[in-house]
């Protein structure tokens, strides 16, 4: 996958207004479309949409008020799709093990080199349109599952597990040829061309559907 | 009470008993002592005579008479013996002081003057016709009684005393050959003796009676007038006495005087007469410096010395102990004063010692300060670099790509200055504090050196916690101090009110209140942290005592020393109103004005 970087937006968030501004000088000086705020409740007040090329947010952990972790919480609760890259100016080991099992991307210690902040505002742009595209395909699954009544869509789950018409006949006590008229529907509306197909769609609308 | 009245009473009732029962002893008695010069025997056939004449004249009594030597008579008289004495006119002078009175004077004859009857005769040898005056007698040997004898041997002394002539210390010199009194005469015709002193008469006596032979001796330098033609070398004195002795009773006196003046003067008897003057005879005794005024000897010096020599030795004993004394005291002040100057020596070094160490400590707590501030300070100076860091990183890139703008690269250049600058800055502010110094002191407006302080503080920090003063001094605005010391111990307080505040999370401005209280100069930092439990604040100002994982606990220890040593106080107390503690710092305030902070 390809970054476009001039559709891409990197969101800076620090207090430190001298830093800040060189970091979104070093940004611009490789093309990246970037945005500064001041402070998190500033980054929350202007709620930026995500962008098409993908984004990612560099975030400072030590701020006033609202800390950079606690932004990071409360962006994971509203479901952003933005990842966060934190940067410190303390070697502070135990922030950095909560910030990445937070789901960071990585944790800078600053003064960073600009070769390694880079590289990973890139993998962080890339990783969020992979997520921006997964999060895409299951919508458009679930869209297609939705389509299905609720026995067609159990129907569609044993025979996605590998099951014989007859043995979902059982498993649901109907008839074997219910089963097939079942199979015949889901196939009509999903597109879908056979009990690999139907899991595919399935996983792909929920990661966990066949569980 | 009873028992003490009655043993008065029973002691008056012996006394009056007592005293009873001697007066009946004595009653009709008269005793008469009388001073036998030539020994008992003699005094007895002498006097036996008289006692009977008396004794006749007094019918009524009973005379006893006793002899006895001068020194027995005084004894005698002193134990209340004897009523009456008769003594020769010198022994009765000296007999005065017990108390008797003379009643009458003995004769030699009717005729003849009471007060010229005793007189002394110096014999020689008629061989010895060198020896015709009282000075021919200087160099020779002299024998007579006893010292004590009066016409046996004063009288004649008082005449050599008036040729000039010292008995005592050999001219002439004295043999006393103790009495009877012919024992002199015995020592003269025996050649062991040059003259002899006898009483006037007693030459005639033996003469007479044939004890001696004529032309044998004679009397040196003899005196026209002569009692009762005895020839004698000396002038005459009073005769005899007779003296009543002090408890005798007047009437008896009286009785024993009319009996003496009616004896019948008869041959070889002497007889009485009205007392006559003594007078004469003290001037004698007074000359020869004996019996009465024997005290006169002791004007010598070496009496003198005698007599004053306890005091003298006292004196000089106390003189000594007060010399050893004065020593033992210079001494002590010496050594005192010594041991004084060691130990102000001591303390001075001590002192010194201890500025020293003082100074150290505030520096190492002023290091403390940075050491406890290093992990920010390593972050404030983390932000600059990093910031020019990335301008210089960013340039590079954007002039390998060939995109560098002239806006871009004067907008990186301007950045990195300013970054550099305020690294420097950081660094500067530090630097001053870490140095270490001696004190110096200046007089300084509270308010200003509050504000470098605060100055100070922001310069190290970049996220300095806000501050708000409230400036209420009054004129008396300027203390007088170690502007460094003070700002050390304001950045401690700024820096504890802060942690405080971090610690809670709480984003007040920290409050700076300074107050004029009297002569005092008052700054109170409030903090709205959590506050500190009481047992903390009992521990608050103890050296080594924290409540910080990384503190020293020497901060408020130390800034208690500065301010103490400023002559003022620090204290610390829970904020009146809401959470969170007020440290609060007295210092006098100065006289005069303040003066510019010195330029570094």
């Amino acid at each position: 996958m390809t970054i476009d970087v001039s559709i891409s937006v990197v969101h800076v968030v620090d207090d430190e207004a001298p830093f800040r501004r060189s970091l979104l000088f070093l940004l611009e000086s490789s093309g990246w479309q970037c945005v500064g705020h001041a402070s998190a409740e500033d980054f929350l007040l202007a709620a930026p949409a995500f962008p098409s090329g993908g984004g990612c947010i560099v975030l400072d952990v030590r701020m006033l008020r609202i800390s950079g972790l606690e932004l990071q919480r409360r962006l994971q609760e509203a479901g952003s799709a933005y990842p966060v890259i934190f940067m410190t100016g303390h070697g502070d080991v135990d922030l950095a093990v909560q910030a990445m099992k937070d789901g960071a991307i990585d944790f800078l210690q600053k003064p960073f080199r600009e070769q390694h902040f880079l590289d990973t505002v890139e993998r962080a742009v890339r990783l969020s349109l992979e997520r921006h595209n997964a999060s895409l395909r299951s919508q458009c699954a679930q869209q297609t599952l939705d389509q299905l009544s609720a026995r067609e869509l159990e129907v569609a789950r044993w025979l996605a597990l590998g099951l014989s018409n007859k043995e979902v006949g059982r498993e649901l006590a109907i008839s074997e040829n219910t089963v097939h008229v079942h199979r015949q529907h889901i196939m009509d509306k999903t597109g879908a061309g056979g009990a690999a197909d139907f899991a595919r769609l399935i996983l792909r609308a929920n990661p966990s559907g066949l569980d | 009470m009873q028992t003490i009245l009655r043993a008065v009473l029973s002691c008056c009732t012996f006394l009056v008993l007592a005293f009873a029962l001697v007066s009946q002893v004595r009653a009709g008695d008269v005793r008469i002592g009388v001073l036998a010069w030539l020994g008992s025997d003699e005094a007895g056939t002498q006097w036996t005579p008289f006692v009977q004449q008396l004794q006749e004249k007094l019918p009524g009594h009973k005379v006893l008479v006793r002899h006895f030597d001068l020194a027995g008579m005084s004894q005698a008289l002193d134990e209340h013996g004897l009523d009456f004495v008769i003594t020769n006119p010198g022994h009765y002078v000296m007999l005065e002081e017990r108390g008797i009175s003379r009643i009458a004077t003995q004769l030699s004859d009717q005729r003849h003057d009471p007060a010229q009857v005793v007189g002394s005769a110096i014999v020689v040898r008629e061989a010895r016709r060198e020896l015709q005056n009282l000075e021919d007698l200087r160099h020779q040997r002299m024998a007579a009684v006893s010292p004590d004898a009066f016409g046996g041997y004063q009288v004649i002394g008082g005449e050599l005393q008036a040729a000039g002539m010292n008995p005592e210390s050999g001219e002439p010199r004295m043999q006393f050959t103790g009495f009877p009194m012919t024992t002199v005469i015995e020592a003269v015709l025996q050649g062991r003796a040059d003259a002899g002193v006898i009483r006037a008469c007693l030459l005639e006596r033996m003469l007479s009676d044939g004890t001696l032979a004529q032309g044998v001796l004679r009397v040196l330098a003899p005196r026209p007038a002569t009692p009762g033609g005895c020839r004698v070398s000396s002038r005459l004195y009073p005769g005899w006495a007779f003296a009543a002795a002090s408890a005798t009773p007047p009437d008896l006196s009286r009785q024993v005087l009319l009996a003496l003046l009616t004896l019948p003067a008869g041959d070889g008897e002497p007889g009485w007469s009205v007392p006559a003057d003594y007078r004469p005879v003290h001037e004698l005794l007074r000359r020869l410096q004996i019996g009465p005024y024997a005290f006169l000897r002791e004007s010598g010096w070496r009496s003198i010395v005698q007599r004053i020599w306890p005091w003298l030795a006292a004196s000089i004993a106390l003189l000594l102990l007060w010399a050893v004394y004065t020593v033992h005291v210079e001494h002590l002040v010496q050594r005192r004063t010594r041991e004084l100057r060691a130990a102000l020596a001591e303390r001075r070094e001590l002192e010194m010692r201890m500025r020293n160490s003082q100074q150290q400590m505030e520096h190492l707590s002023r290091l403390s300060i940075l050491g406890e501030l290093a992990g920010r300070l390593a972050h404030e100076l983390n932000q600059p670099l990093a910031a020019i860091a990335n301008y210089a990183r960013s340039l590079l890139r954007r002039q390998e790509r060939g995109s560098l703008s002239a806006e871009a690269l004067g907008q990186a250049a301007a950045e990195i200055a300013s970054e550099a600058e305020r690294a420097a800055g950081i660094l500067n502010g530090i630097r001053g504090f870490a140095r270490k110094r001696a004190q110096e002191r200046s007089a300084r407006d509270m308010a200003d050196v509050v504000r470098e302080a605060i100055g100070l503080m922001g310069s190290m920090l970049s996220q300095a916690p806000a501050f708000v003063i409230h400036d209420r001094l009054g004129a008396r605005r300027t203390v007088l101090i170690d502007t460094l010391q003070v700002q050390q111990v304001l950045l401690n307080l700024f820096k504890n009110a802060w942690d405080a505040q971090q610690a809670a999370g709480e984003a007040w401005p920290i409050e700076v209140g300074l107050d004029t209280e009297a002569d005092l100069c008052c700054v109170t930092v409030r903090d709205h942290g959590p506050g500190l439990t009481t047992e903390q604040q009992e521990h608050l100002f103890e050296a080594f005592f924290t409540t910080k994982p990384q503190g020293l606990g020497l901060g408020l220890s130390i800034c208690k020393t500065i301010v103490e040593s400023h002559g003022g106080q620090l204290q610390a107390q829970a904020a009146s109103l809401g959470a969170g503690m007020e440290f609060r710092f007295f210092l006098p305030c100065h006289s005069h004005p303040a003066s510019q902070p010195a330029t570094e």
